[in-house]
């Protein structure tokens, strides 16, 4: 396999519906030249891969990463492969964007983070791409409101979209359980926010929409930083109609506050379709920009392992307070991850 | 009883005496006839209760048994500082009037159940200020109980007020930072409006709580070692969850000094209100001000109230919120507080 000259040819391992979501953005992006995809399932590769101009499909993942036609790897896929096939690639000198959640366990990041110190390793937490979110993080950083201190974060979805309840994310030993799966984008969003990592923290469900689901669509979080920082996050998978979506993030800091929401969006009312807010649009193909200028060493990835591991961390810390139904205390500082 | 004209007296005359005397004088039903405060409460709260007898035009006494009685006073409403709530609403129980406490009823559990056990032996009402007369609320209520939300699953309330309007909307910062007076910080103070909310709303009530608070923002509150702040995670019956976060911060995420919202998330529909709109906006050369429909919602919810309470006792009829509807935000505030102290999800009592 070959890829053009001057743009860097990419490999997407994983079949699924994020999977084409990064093939579509990864063939809209000049610069980029997806070369395969690649996943168990040969037919499956092979229509994902159709959607980019030249790419292939092939059931040989371990081969994709090693072609040297491929300078870097998207790895999507279910949670649980994460891990192996970003240290593959990274072993291989490539760079590497991996979908979220990043991983399974803390143990399992941090292999991957080392494997990838000689390239680069980027979450793929499109959230950080969102218009309104990168204008709060903008505000944060210019010191508008001093240090972060009180967060209440508001992610309500509807219930039904397309690929959202697999088996597989309904399986822990897959998933990592919803608060990692999903609730990940919150604690992503917190910790770059904050720039803080988690100490204690407690979950609490309620079965929103299915109750008869071995996991939970809609949970709460609260969170003490180690900073003392309090934040209240509350997911819900559950809103009754198709693609509604609330957004909604307060931040108070020492000087003043920031806040957000989707309800404030001017935007479409129609019979006819649903628009995406304005506020959240377009997300995918900033990410694959800010992906393409780290892979040619313009900018380090935007999701510090300091980060990643804060997120993930707090997101199995609430995956553990959920099944003890008690309080979790973390050590930032440890390897443990609270399984 | 019945009669047309209600003859009320303030016990105390400190935090939200001025305010309630205000709402009170321009209810033609009601005549406000006096304050009286003990002889051996704080010179500076008392000197509050002589002021505000003068700001009202009537008698200030220390001289409490002889102002609590039948015959000079119908209702007595309780306005001291939280931690002698309880004392001072025993005592106008028993003289055999009707009693309004300013929130909270008490600061303890024990205080709470010992105003419950003197209400339950007394012939007269024993009332307490809330907010669930709030049109807000009321509205939201209203679709819950239109079955437009389906089961009610999730309510989520945010209630965060300016500090940087805390000397004007408290004439003293002591009676809320102040142990000794207030019974603690912004959870003792504003949580019951939380808790009200959210039993109002599904009828249920709460089992078990999880609360996270700290002084975030420094200050007076980091001086009197209380909270400015708390994110608070609920279990009511049934499953069903509930959330609050409160606060006195620097800034309100909205035009004003106090920012409310209250949201539902319920099985076949979510929803969401707020004491602060609808509102109409002004745009002036660098400020922005905010005028809520009717006055908003804080101000309307107590008005609200008052008119009620007068409604019902001049047809002597009980009130709507009761003691047990004061005496589980109590509860659930107590549960609060053992659980920020603890570091662990308590289970919720109304005993002490």
């Amino acid at each position: 396999m070959t890829t053009p000259p001057n743009e860097i040819g990419v490999a997407v391992v994983g079949t699924g519906a994020i999977a084409r979501e990064h093939v579509r953005s990864l063939a809209g992006t000049a610069g980029f030249h997806v070369v395969a995809v690649a996943g168990a399932d040969v037919a499956r590769a092979q229509a994902v891969a159709a959607l980019a101009p030249g790419a292939v499909g092939s059931g040989d993942i371990a081969a994709v990463i090693a072609d040297p036609a491929v300078a870097a790897v998207d790895v999507c896929g279910h949670t649980a492969a994460h891990a192996r096939w970003t240290i593959a690639a990274g072993a291989a000198g490539k760079h590497v964007m991996v979908e979220k959640p990043v991983a399974l366990s803390l143990g399992e990041l941090d292999q991957m983070i080392a494997a990838t110190r000689s390239s680069s390793l980027l979450a793929g937490q499109t959230v950080r791409f969102q218009p309104a979110v990168a204008e709060l993080k903008a505000q944060l950083a210019a010191g508008v409101i001093g240090r972060p201190r009180l967060i209440h974060i508001q992610w309500y979805v509807g219930h039904v979209w397309p690929n959202g309840w697999r088996a597989w994310q309904l399986d822990p030993q897959i998933s990592g359980g919803h608060p990692v799966h999903n609730g990940t984008h919150a604690f992503d969003l917190l910790a770059w926010l904050t720039g803080r990592r988690g100490v204690r923290v407690f979950t609490r469900s309620f079965p929103g929409a299915a109750a008869q689901m071995p996991v939970p669509d809609s949970f709460q979080v609260t969170i003490r930083m180690d900073d003392g920082t309090l934040a209240l996050l509350e997911l819900s998978y559950a809103l009754r109609r198709p693609a509604d979506v609330l957004r909604r993030v307060i931040v108070v800091g020492g000087t003043g506050t920031l806040t957000h929401s989707t309800e404030d969006d001017f935007g479409l009312s129609s019979d006819m379709a649903r628009a995406v807010p304005a506020s959240v649009d377009g997300a995918f193909g900033r990410q694959t920009a800010h992906w393409l200028d780290v892979v040619r060493g313009r900018t380090q990835p935007t999701t510090t392992a300091t980060e990643m591991r804060t997120a993930l961390a707090l997101g199995l810390a609430a995956q553990r307070s959920l099944a003890c139904r008690d309080v979790v205390a973390l050590d930032p500082t440890s390897v443990e991850d609270g399984r | 009883m019945t009669a047309e004209r209600l003859r009320v007296g303030f016990l105390g005359g400190v935090r939200h005496a001025l305010p309630y005397a205000r709402i009170l004088t321009r209810d033609p039903r009601v005549e406000v006839v006096g304050v009286a405060d003990e002889p051996s409460s704080t010179q500076w709260i008392q000197k509050a209760g002589r002021a505000l007898a003068g700001e009202l035009g009537v008698e200030w006494t220390t001289e409490v048994d002889r102002f609590a009685r039948s015959d000079t006073v119908d209702l007595v409403v309780v306005c001291s500082e939280p931690t002698r709530h309880a004392d001072l609403a025993c005592t106008a129980i028993e003289a055999g009037l009707h009693v309004c406490v300013d929130k909270p009823v008490a600061t303890s559990l024990a205080d709470a159940n010992r105003v419950l056990d003197a209400a339950t032996r007394s012939s007269r009402a024993c009332a307490v200020v809330n907010r669930t007369f709030s049109p807000a609320l009321r509205r939201l209520r209203s679709w819950v109980d239109d079955g437009h939300l389906g089961l009610p699953r999730h309510v989520d309330v945010e209630f965060l007020t300016s500090s940087a309007t805390f000397a004007l909307d408290v004439e003293d910062p002591r009676l809320v930072l102040d142990v000794a007076l207030s019974g603690g910080g912004e959870l003792r103070n504003f949580l019951g409006y939380a808790v009200d909310a959210i039993r109002f709303l599904t009828g249920l009530e709460v089992e078990e709580v999880y609360a996270e608070s700290d002084s975030l923002f420094g200050g007076s509150h980091a001086e009197y070692s209380v909270e400015d702040a708390a994110i608070v995670s609920i279990l009511l019956r049934n499953g069903v969850t509930a959330t609050a976060t409160i606060g006195r911060v620097p800034a309100v995420p909205t035009v004003g000094s106090t920012h409310s919202m209250i949201r539902v998330i319920g099985s076949h529909g979510h929803a969401a209100v707020s004491d602060e709109q609808p509102r109409v906006l002004r745009f002036g050369t660098g400020v922005v001000s905010a005028a809520p429909v009717d006055g908003g919602g804080g101000r309307i919810a107590v008005e609200a109230f008052f008119g009620d309470l007068v409604d019902r006792l001049l047809s002597g009829r009980s009130p709507e919120y009761t003691l047990a509807d004061s005496l589980a935000g109590v509860a659930v505030t107590d549960a609060a507080y053992r659980s920020c102290r603890s570091g662990a999800n308590v289970v919720v009592s109304t005993t002490a």
